[in-house]
């Protein structure tokens, strides 16, 4: 059985998700109830691959929501409860969705692997990583050309390059794409030197830098609140891939000739019988999810329980060919341009 | 993974400095513990007298109860020790009062031979609400409590499972007084949390992750019992809003 571990966008979102899915009481009670309120396992479902195959999953919400973000106590105990649910319900691999691989990450919670009487098996869960880079990275060489954009004329800068995720795109696109130039933007300078050195190339820039000289532009790091990009001074066109979390990067950039796409998105080949995407505001909640899930989800058809993806600098080209031939064989496409509502919104500037 | 700038490093460095261990010397610590200290104390003893009492409504499982019960009165014992090691005094005039009304809705419920009531009082929510404030308590206790709490711990499991196994059994016949005793008692347990939260926090024990615990196992043991999430989330938010 393969798992999946998301949350709310907001706590409003989170409110009404809760009606509908008939907790009228919790959709009643403020922050501090949903602070104190246990992960809930809302979700049965079914999903059958492109090869016939037949798995069953489970959705847990962690009742975590963006607002706990400043609790750090809070999000730490939302983040692992959740894991101990997925654990004690005996799912063999789940994927920890939005914030809560983040947080996992950020707050260092492999240090706390004992929680109450369980002690957390790390290969029951995969951060999903492997898959989201390898999404990234096919949405870049799709979208792309589709745009006119020659990718072996291309500089393709990476937002967070030193990241899991970004790190992994780097490596894949230098080796496997052949683009013309990485420009590789992070804010440590340490970390990006070593990059740069294991790439054997790519220039290290600062992100005001970097933009004006950008064909495509892969954010893996999620935006500061005080980010203005100038539509001017980008290259057009301009494939922005947004790979951050939560996805915003929309109200951040457009303009004539700038196309932003929803990184890390894949779409299943058939209709899905769940209630939890729409949560995500996906704009085809049957069909498309985080990459990440995905990744539950192929490794489950995979028979591999193993955590696939975990800790940092760990994602291998090996295992981006492992994940993606996968993630073909079973029915996923990366989110393109043309899946996309609006995609281009008509003559704005940030 | 993604760089997170939305994340203030101060919550961060603030929540490391909460986890350290307490100054266990302070007059303040003392002082918290006495009454802390006092309703554990209490605990094992009302939960002693309460598996004896079952026992009486239950014959054919006497023999078990009063296994079960002598375990709390070894636990007890094992507290009153821990006070003893600080230099601390129970405050017991305190304990007793705190416990007074589940003490009184078990009381009536025995004298109406209520067993599925009196079972959820004590072999659930107080059992559910004990492991999860031992649990949170092992980190941040002295190194003797430590070790006594971790065995107590581990018993207590075996007592909550007793009351989730006669509970699940007869969950057809027992279900609407169980909802109505879950009515009656969850808010007590909730007032009994915000009454020493206080004190909780000098020892560094956190209101907010002992009432997400006692949920959680709260939620786990019903489940357990046969109850959907849906039912539990009814159940429970009987004593979170409001």
């Amino acid at each position: 059985m393969f798992g999946l571990i998301g949350h709310s966008t907001s706590f409003e979102a989170a409110r009404a998700k809760a009606r509908t899915l008939g907790f009228e009481e919790f959709a009643d009670g403020d922050l501090d109830v949903w602070c104190s309120a246990p992960p809930q396992l809302v979700d049965h479902l079914q999903v059958t691959s492109a090869t016939g195959k037949t798995i069953e999953g489970a959705y847990i919400d962690s009742c975590f929501v963006p607002e706990m973000l400043s609790r750090f106590k809070t999000a730490r105990r939302k983040v692992l409860s959740a894991m101990e649910l997925a654990q004690k319900n005996g799912i063999d691999i789940t994927a920890l969705g939005g914030f809560t691989s983040i947080i996992f990450e950020n707050f260092n919670l492999l240090k706390e692997q004992q929680i109450r009487s369980i002690t957390l098996e790390w290969e029951r869960f995969t951060t999903g990583n492997t898959h989201t880079a390898w999404v990234i990275c096919r949405q870049v060489e799709t979208s792309a050309p589709a745009l006119g954009i020659d990718l072996s004329q291309a500089r393709v800068a990476v937002i967070g390059a030193t990241g899991d995720i970004g790190s992994a795109v780097c490596r894949w696109l230098s080796q496997r794409t052949g683009v013309k130039e990485l420009l590789l933007v992070a804010r440590q300078p340490q970390p990006l030197l070593d990059l740069q050195q294991e790439l054997g190339g790519g220039r290290i820039l600062k992100l005001e830098e970097a933009l004006p000289e950008a064909d495509v532009v892969v954010w893996v790091a999620s935006l500061p609140q005080t980010l203005s990009i100038d539509a001017v001074n980008l290259r057009s066109p301009c494939l922005m891939i947004d790979g951050g979390y939560p996805k915003n990067l929309d109200t951040k950039a457009s303009g004539a000739g700038i196309h932003v796409l929803k990184g890390g998105i894949v779409e299943f080949f058939s209709d899905i019988t769940w209630q939890m995407m729409e949560m995500a505001e996906m704009d085809n909640p049957k069909r498309q999810m985080f990459a990440c899930f995905a990744e539950a989800i192929l490794l489950e058809f995979e028979g591999i329980h193993t955590n696939f993806s975990w800790g940092r600098n760990n994602i291998s080209l090996d295992k981006m060919d492992l994940i993606g031939a996968a993630s073909l064989r079973h029915g996923f496409q990366a989110l393109g341009l043309s899946a996309q509502i609006d995609s281009t919104p008509a003559l704005t500037t940030a | 993974m993604v760089d997170m700038a939305v994340l203030a490093p101060t919550s961060i460095s603030e929540a490391f400095s909460a986890d350290q261990l307490p100054d266990f010397s302070t007059d303040a610590y003392k002082d918290a513990y006495s009454r802390i200290n006092a309703i554990v104390i209490e605990g094992e003893q009302e939960a002693h007298d309460n598996y004896v009492s079952i026992g009486g409504l239950l014959p054919d499982q006497a023999e078990e109860l009063t296994r079960l019960a002598r375990m709390e009165l070894k636990h007890m014992k094992g507290f009153t020790a821990c006070a003893n090691n600080l230099g601390v005094t129970a405050d017991m005039p305190f304990a007793k009062e705190f416990f007074f009304p589940l003490h009184d809705n078990f009381q009536k419920a025995l004298a109406d031979g209520k067993v599925t009531t009196c079972l959820l009082i004590q072999a659930i929510l107080i059992e559910a609400f004990a492991i999860s404030a031992y649990h949170i308590y092992i980190p941040v206790a002295d190194p003797f409590a430590r070790k006594i709490t971790e065995g107590v711990v581990k018993d207590e499991y075996t007592h909550l499972n007793y009351g989730q196994e006669w509970l699940k059994a007869n969950l057809e016949t027992v279900r609407d007084e169980l909802v109505q005793a879950n009515r009656e008692n969850l808010p007590l347990v909730r007032k009994m949390l915000e009454q020493v939260a206080g004190d909780a926090a000098v020892l560094h024990m956190d209101q907010e992750d002992l009432m997400a615990d006692f949920l959680s196992s709260y939620q786990e043991a019903l489940l357990e019992v046969g109850f959907t999430s849906r039912e539990i989330a009814k159940m429970a938010a009987a004593a979170l809003i409001g």
